[in-house]
């Protein structure tokens, strides 16, 4: 018996969708089926109520969650990627210390996530925040500010904290990229007159495409569904701006012990992101003819 | 020099955090609320270390998180080995497409999966058990590991392939006899990444593992938040604690990291 | 529960192949049964009768608790634990979630049937607990023990008494004596507006002083529906929300005037009005006896003890009874095959002299029983003393406990409250918009 090689190549993947198909899309199926029924998580038994659950999340804030998932993504994607690449560079010269400065960056990323959170809370806190007295020593407000109380800088909070999580990531993958480039190139350019910001545009940006659409990518998709951080720093809150779909989905489940609604939040998110998807498929297979 | 300006300017918002955990930790109890607060103790204390040794718990919890982030990292590393090769070396129908439904896996609110995931669990009886946390935090990863396994694989060369097959090596021989040693550095690194989110979850951790099986996120909460107070400098002290042999065991193995991350994503 | 020796748990490789298969294999048939998987452990199936006091033999159970976990408590507690399960010759392992994760993570627990034994419980929760059906009704366990009537209320639902009580306080006003003397008084006055200008005046103490740290997060903003209540709102009146009323917008207003002048502080909960309060950086809080401990021990002043004043909250003309809300803890018993053995612990752990005595000795926690209120170390502690005759005599349970979506109702009137704190809504639009959806919660 002899298999061919299709055979073997989806023999491989195997494992993988055999553990994709028990711990997420048996559950994730069986928890958007509730999007249709009014369904407890206190009750048992659920009652049919059509497309009930769907319209009142669509009438509800389903847009300005959907707002603030974004700002959330983008910020902690963006942010992380442009701090992670600034220290990257400056760590893939020559300076002094820089293996030792490596490793200590390593530690945000290391510190158990909730702790993240409690950190922030703790710098950020209005009464008794550390933020508070230094910016109050440089002169740069007159008096404690509530960061996380005021809808406008509780988001930005919750970007730092995650984005200090998340840089030395972003660092690692980027300071492995910079290690392939080849320093003949740099030093041919030099050679050729190009400057510093020349170098950086045609050499190093090219040669690191590829990298650099990986972290972006797979940064913003584990940002979109990104739970603790949030979930400890600020709760959604305040007045709910901070929530996203993570958090919401959360909130209603097992606050509000309301499934039908939180598999109506789930399943238009995944309608969405469905299209976007198919769409990306769609041109990435045409690229790939 | 732009060099160590970035390196002031961002390395000071890396690290300045860093360094309030650990004067936090130092700072006596009566303290740790007055504004503003002392940038360095004014009298510091080891009593916030001096309780860790008092609380056998945390070292359980510690023992928990290594045991689950480290299975899963081997077991991830396994799986996604096999799915990135079949997407890296193989032609066939619809492969582009499953990649991308491996990938989009990751892309919905995980707590949606919360209360099946515990009736599935509760069901085959693996709640309050370290599989639950492995099979979990195992389909979390693959996505990533397997999109960087494959950007690996891409690398080598498809004559070293087709000469073992020449040599009669089944395909199977030829995948761990040629493939994998020439991806070590990069199962290295997936298998890191792999294990930090094991080490970082909380909510399926307190979920689905049981008050044995409890790793350090919700062990730390549970322990140091209370309803009543919370006990700031025994929750940094531990944090740092706990996390002191992981830092040093990724610093050991960055040289892996950087290396596997250069052959393997760079061109993915 | 089951806990497996073996940290893998009793599934062969087979057994976790055929789980992989049977998740690859149900995906597609998760649409049409997504309800039945819970719910095969054996010992969730609630055993019938049995209720006879002590006639059968004493079985191990679970005691789940999030105070076992925490510091000051956990001694006390596990020593309690182990002497019950010495005497009766069984083990009682202790379960222990954080505290804002607690009713959550117990009620997947007991919905799925994987916990039984005794539990801790807000008085809050006891509702929500009560609604999955599974809770014993101990009134059997209740008589005859002395438990004060206010005890046993808070432990009934719908009149069947789902729990036995543990510790009974109310959440009131506390003061810092010392603070009040350095602007001429020597208590916290019994009228809004005089209460107002004690606010102004030690504001005026500056050195950022707070006067008051009410809560302003969403976890504890509930204490403003106790405001609304003094305002004259009563929050529920036959079944209909009455929140959107004058009293409640003039309370809302009344509590954003406070916000904005800084009579209040900004992005404060229950923590942080305790750790200003134990800085002395807060003259009054709302707390109840379980902060108390905490304050003590965490302030710089080692007099503090003595300074803290308990005080009724003013009222709106007077004559008015002052608003208070209970505050507490049950033990509540899940049905299974151990609840004998866990009810009587219940009983005992809530119940018998020396054991409610050591406890309150140890946390301060006020006891439920009569006998326990009578003994010595309690009546001796002045705090508990006047707390109990100035903000407990007066207490009263929340009327939304008794939905068992209470904590959303909460949150729902909490985000409302939030939204006009930071300035993006009115008080009478944010409290229209909370009626609605606590309406919606309860109906």
């Amino acid at each position: 018996m002899k298999l061919g090689d299709g055979a073997f190549a989806l023999l491989l993947t195997l494992p993988g969708f055999a553990l994709l198909c028990a711990v997420v899309v048996y559950p994730l199926v069986s928890a958007l089926v509730s999007a249709f029924f009014e369904e407890s998580l206190l009750y048992p038994g659920r009652d049919f109520v059509g497309l009930d659950n769907i319209t009142a999340v669509l009438s509800g804030d389903f847009l300005r969650l959907l707002g603030q998932t974004m700002t959330f993504t983008v910020g902690t994607t963006l942010l992380p990627f442009i701090i992670g690449f600034g220290l990257a560079l400056a760590l893939n010269t020559k300076i002094k210390g820089a293996k030792a400065l490596r490793g200590l960056m390593l530690i945000p990323w290391l510190v158990p996530g909730v702790v993240v959170s409690f950190l922030w809370m703790w710098i950020f806190n209005a009464n008794y925040g550390v933020l508070n007295a230094l910016l109050e020593g440089l002169g740069a407000i007159g008096a404690p500010q509530a960061w996380l109380a005021h809808p406008d800088t509780a988001m930005v909070a919750v970007i730092v904290a995650k984005t200090w999580q998340s840089f030395p990531w972003m660092m690692v993958m980027l300071l492995a990229g910079l290690q392939t480039v080849p320093p003949e190139l740099y030093e041919a350019a030099e050679v050729d007159g190009a400057g510093v910001v020349r170098r950086f545009a045609s050499i190093t940006v090219p040669h690191l495409r590829g990298i650099i659409g990986l972290v972006i990518l797979l940064e913003f998709i584990w940002n979109f569904q990104h739970f603790d951080i949030i979930y400890v720093l600020t709760g959604g809150g305040p007045a709910g701006s901070t929530h996203t779909f993570a958090t919401a989905v959360y909130d209603t489940a097992f606050r509000g012990f309301d499934l039908g609604m939180a598999g109506a939040l789930g399943l238009l998110w995944m309608l969405l992101l469905g299209i976007l998807v198919v769409l990306y498929i769609h041109f990435s297979e045409k690229g790939e003819k | 020099m732009a060099a160590w300006l970035a390196v002031i300017v961002f390395g000071g918002f890396a690290m300045l955090p860093v360094y309030w955990l650990f004067a936090t930790s130092l700072t006596p109890r009566a303290e740790v609320f007055s504004y503003p607060p002392k940038l360095f103790p004014s009298s510091p204390t080891l009593d916030a270390y001096r309780a860790l040794i008092d609380n056998p718990a945390l070292f359980a919890y510690l023992r928990n998180s290594i045991i689950v982030s480290v299975i899963t990292a081997v077991l991830s590393v396994i799986v996604s080995a096999f799915m990135g090769y079949s997407f890296s070396k193989f032609r066939y129908r619809g492969r582009r497409s499953l990649m991308y439904l491996v990938l989009s896996s990751q892309m919905f609110p995980q707590a949606l999966l919360l209360v099946t995931l515990y009736s599935v669990f509760s069901a085959y009886n693996l709640l309050n058990t370290y599989t639950a946390l492995v099979l979990s935090f195992t389909t979390f990863t693959l996505p990533l590991c397997v999109w960087m396994l494959k950007g690996f694989f891409d690398t080598i060369p498809n004559d070293l392939i087709e000469a073992a097959k020449v040599d009669g090596a089944t395909r199977l021989r030829t995948f761990f006899v040629v493939v994998l040693p020439l991806a070590a550095p990069g199962l290295v690194a997936a298998g890191l990444f792999a294990f930090v989110r094991g080490w970082n979850d909380f909510i399926f951790a307190l979920t689905l593992a049981g008050p044995d099986k409890q790793t350090l996120p919700p062990g730390l909460v549970n322990t140091y938040i209370g309803e009543a107070s919370t006990a700031w400098p025994e929750l940094m002290a531990a944090s740092l604690v706990v996390s002191l042999p992981v830092v040093i065991g990724f610093i050991a193995l960055q040289r892996f990291l950087v290396g596997g991350l250069t052959a393997g994503a760079v061109k993915g | 529960m089951s806990i497996h020796s073996k940290g893998f748990g009793p599934l062969s490789r087979r057994g976790l192949l055929q789980f992989m298969a049977v998740g690859t294999g149900a995906a597609g048939l998760a649409a049409c049964s997504s309800q039945g998987t819970a719910n095969t452990n054996p010992s969730s199936a609630p055993s019938a009768g049995g209720q006879t006091i002590g006639s059968s033999e004493a079985k191990d159970f679970s005691f789940a608790s999030w105070s076992i976990s925490e510091e000051a408590a956990k001694p006390v507690i596990t020593g309690q634990l182990e002497k019950f399960g010495a005497d009766k010759g069984i083990q009682i392992s202790p379960v222990s979630y954080p505290f804002n994760e607690y009713l959550n993570q117990l009620t997947l627990q007991v919905r799925g049937g994987q916990f039984s034994g005794a539990m801790q419980l807000d008085i809050a929760w006891l509702a929500t607990m009560s609604a999955l059906g599974k809770l014993r009704d101990l009134s059997s366990y209740a008589e005859g023990r002395g438990y004060t009537e206010a005890g046993l209320s808070v432990g009934q639902v719908d009149g069947v008494q789902n729990g036995l009580p543990w510790t009974m306080g109310a959440i009131g006003l506390v003061a810092n004596a010392e603070l009040l003397q350095k602007v001429g008084a020597d208590s916290v006055p019994s009228s809004i507006e005089d209460f107002e200008a004690l606010l102004r005046e030690l504001k005026g103490l500056g050195n950022g002083t707070i006067p008051y740290a009410a809560s302003t997060k969403v976890a504890q903003l509930k204490d403003v529906q106790v405001w609304m209540q003094t305002f004259g709102c009563s929050l529920v009146e036959n079944g209909e929300v009455t929140i959107g009323d004058e009293a409640s917008i003039e309370a809302v207003t009344w509590y954003k005037k406070l916000y904005d002048e800084g009579l209040i502080g900004a992005d404060v909960d229950r923590f942080d009005a305790r750790s200003l309060f134990s800085q002395g950086k807060a003259a009054i809080y709302d707390d109840a006896p379980v902060g108390r401990a905490g304050v003590v021990a965490d302030s710089p002043d080692p007099e503090l003890a003595s300074k803290l004043l308990p005080a009724s909250r003013p009222v709106l003309n007077s004559g008015d009874a002052p608003r208070a809300l209970a505050w507490g803890h049950v033990v509540a018993v899940v049905e299974g095959e151990a609840a004998d053995t866990a009810s009587e612990f219940a009983q005992w752990l809530t119940s018998d002299e020396e054991t409610v005595v050591a406890y309150f000795e140890a946390l301060g926690l006020p006891p439920t029983t009569e006998e326990g209120l009578a003994a010595d170390a309690v009546k001796s502690d002045t705090f508990i003393a006047d707390f109990s005759e100035r903000i407990t005599a007066t207490a009263q349970p929340s009327p939304f406990w008794v939905y068992p979506q209470y904590g959303q109702i909460d949150t729902a009137i909490s985000e409302q409250v939030q939204a006009v704190l930071v300035g993006q809504s009115s008080p009478a639009d944010a409290m229209a918009a909370a009626r609605e959806a606590a309406t919606a919660l309860i109906s």
